[in-house]
């Protein structure tokens, strides 16, 4: 880990697509142990950016260090090995696999054992056994453990990804809009399971969220993209306070509420 | 299925198998029928870990199955190599043609690793084709079986050795295949199927995976080739073609995709299908075809996949108040979509 606390840094990131600059010279550092918040209208490229941050995509310009290293041109399976987990927009799941088949792999393959033709026994077992048990019993879905994915509620699903991407044992959580979509009840369980990624894993969050209150009550840090560009970047009450930022939510009224 | 019920359907199956010399002739049928059959099971399988399992469109697999052929051939016919040598040069040949073509094949997915794999094998079948020197071009080229080659059995193969010779491979191929799609590995196969972006999420390179099941593949259809060679004693470019790789697509999917069982019904259904429709007719790919086609849009899982699918959900039905019981970590696993 970088000394000076930085988790991230991501610098001068420009992604380009068919001519339009999705993302924009946009630089961005997350501090170890932060809930970090990226916002922005519609298109403003936070997806894109995330994209490049976890190697699913690269950008034309710019660096992406992780942990002090440069990972711009590691693919995205090294950086989860190095401690970089995601969640994607629409639940990136196994949808025919039952909810512990799902997490068991993730298991697995922390545990080198993905590659095996054999299936690991006695302790080696046992130890799969706990981690699982550990993971549903963090995001509290065990009680669908036997059930496939397909047939649960997004939230379900959404938390089912969240444990996976737990699996692989990250430093840094990358969420994209963990709560798109969900009923309250819902967004109230991921509210409660993103404070407890910081307060009981110790773990470093970025995510992207719609939800202005949300985000105001929940994070340390916020990004605010616009159109490809940064627009602002602060503290919480900075950003309410940022008179270009209350421009580029002009209208949607969710700042006077806060 | 239940694990018991699948057990004693597959231990029902192997001994009607190991009787087959001795019922075949009760139904007028051949035994070098029934050994081809199992020899394009084994292919059928081959297509079935990569297409079934996997996800990938292995529409060149004949590539491999015809040099498994062309190596047992031209090893039976130029050096004098025993059955069993034969069979192993054609195996390597086939995996060698796997380690040229998997570093290409790799780099598409979807419909171009389809396209590619056609285009590569088409290859192997011109070069075959035109090599005619020493392949015998579009005439093929027959050989005489060689003998066994076992130091203490070094027999003449008749038809009824042959096919237990062809037993033993195909049940070889069989536990190696449930072996491997029950495994750590296979589940993660599986899941590449279903979602390879997260695979790579979860930290694992999927690159990697999908290599060693292309090389296992290629093995696979090699022991098909080469024995299918040495079942009629003959070999041509037609088993490289791309017609070749739909048959082995088309008799997995008949069987069932991604299902253990599928492919040995799949053949079985076509081999013996094409045998009887073509002392009838010679339009029997006519028949087959529509067989096909009645067979994807009425049942897309096939016929093992269906019917597992059936005992599945009555089972499931059974179940309901099962299902937050302990999970036991060592219960078999259900692989792919069936049996």
């Amino acid at each position: 880990m970088a000394s000076d606390g930085v988790l991230l840094d991501a610098r001068g990131i420009t992604k380009v697509f068919g001519g339009v600059r999705a993302v924009d010279d946009v630089s961005l550092r997350v501090q170890t142990g932060t809930l970090h918040a990226l916002i922005g209208p519609n298109g403003a490229g936070k997806t894109t950016l995330f994209n490049t941050l976890s190697g699913y995509a690269r950008p034309e310009r710019g660096t992406v260090v992780f942990r002090g290293t440069d990972v711009t041109r590691a693919p995205n399976w090294q950086r989860v090995r190095m401690g970089m987990g995601r969640t994607f927009q629409t639940p990136s799941v196994f949808p025919e696999l039952t909810v512990d088949e799902n997490v068991r792999l993730g298991v697995r393959a922390y545990a080198r054992e993905a590659f095996r033709l054999r299936t690991p026994r006695g302790e080696a077992a046992a130890a799969v056994d706990r981690r699982v048990d550990e993971l549903l019993g963090f995001v509290g879905i065990t009680g669908s453990r036997e059930r496939s994915l397909a047939v649960l509620s997004a939230g379900t699903q959404r938390l089912c990804e969240i444990a996976m991407s737990l699996s692989t044992d990250p430093a840094l959580v990358l969420l994209d809009e963990p709560m798109a979509g969900l009923a309250e009840s819902e967004t109230d369980r991921i509210i409660t399971v993103i404070r407890d990624l910081r307060e009981r894993l110790g773990l470093t969050v970025l995510f992207v969220e719609h939800n202005m209150r949300v985000v105001l009550s929940l994070a340390d840090r916020i990004t605010v993209l616009d159109r490809g560009k940064l627009l602002a970047e602060g503290t919480p009450d900075d950003i309410a306070a940022n008179p270009a930022v209350r421009d580029a939510y002009l209208g949607e009224g969710v700042l006077d509420h806060v | 299925m239940s694990a018991r019920g699948t057990t004693i359907a597959s231990m029902v199956v192997l001994v009607v198998l190991a009787a087959a010399p001795f019922l075949s002739p009760l139904v007028h049928l051949d035994v070098s029928i029934v050994s081809e059959v199992l020899v394009t099971a084994i292919a059928a399988m081959s297509v079935n870990l990569l297409l079934g399992y996997t996800g990938l469109p292995a529409f060149g697999n004949a590539a491999y199955f015809g040099l498994g052929a062309y190596g047992a051939a031209l090893s039976a016919k130029y050096f004098h190599v025993s059955f069993l040598l034969a069979i192993l040069i054609g195996t390597a040949a086939a995996l060698l043609g796997g380690l040229l073509l998997g570093p290409f094949l790799l780099r598409r997915r979807g419909i171009y690793f389809g396209l590619l794999s056609i285009a590569f094998g088409q290859v192997f079948y011109f070069i075959a084709y035109r090599y005619t020197d020493v392949t015998g071009g579009e005439d093929g080229m027959n050989f005489p079986r060689p003998p066994l080659g076992l130091p203490f059995a070094n027999v003449t193969v008749n038809e009824t050795a042959f096919y237990y010779v062809a037993l033993a491979a195909f049940v070889l191929a069989l536990l190696a295949f449930r072996a491997i799609v029950a495994s750590p590995f296979g589940r993660t196969l599986v899941a590449i199927r279903q979602n390879e972006v997260r695979v790579r999420y979860l930290g694992l390179n999927s690159d990697r995976f999908i290599f060693v099941a292309l090389l296992i593949s290629a093995t696979m259809a090699g022991v098909g080739g080469a024995l299918f060679a040495l079942l009629i004693n003959f070999a041509y470019p037609l088993e490289l073609d791309w017609h070749q790789s739909g048959y082995f697509v088309l008799m997995m999917i008949l069987g069932g995709a991604g299902t253990v069982w599928g492919p040995l019904l799949g053949s079985a259904i076509f081999v013996i299908g094409k045998d009887i429709i073509s002392t009838i007719t010679p339009l029997w790919q006519i028949f087959l075809g529509a067989l096909f086609v009645a067979c994807v849009l009425g049942f897309p899982r096939g016929i093992v996949g269906t019917f597992s699918a059936v005992l599945r959900r009555r089972a499931h039905v059974a179940d309901v108040d099962d299902a937050n019981a302990a999970f036991d970590p060592h219960a078999p696993v259900e692989v792919g979509r069936g049996v």
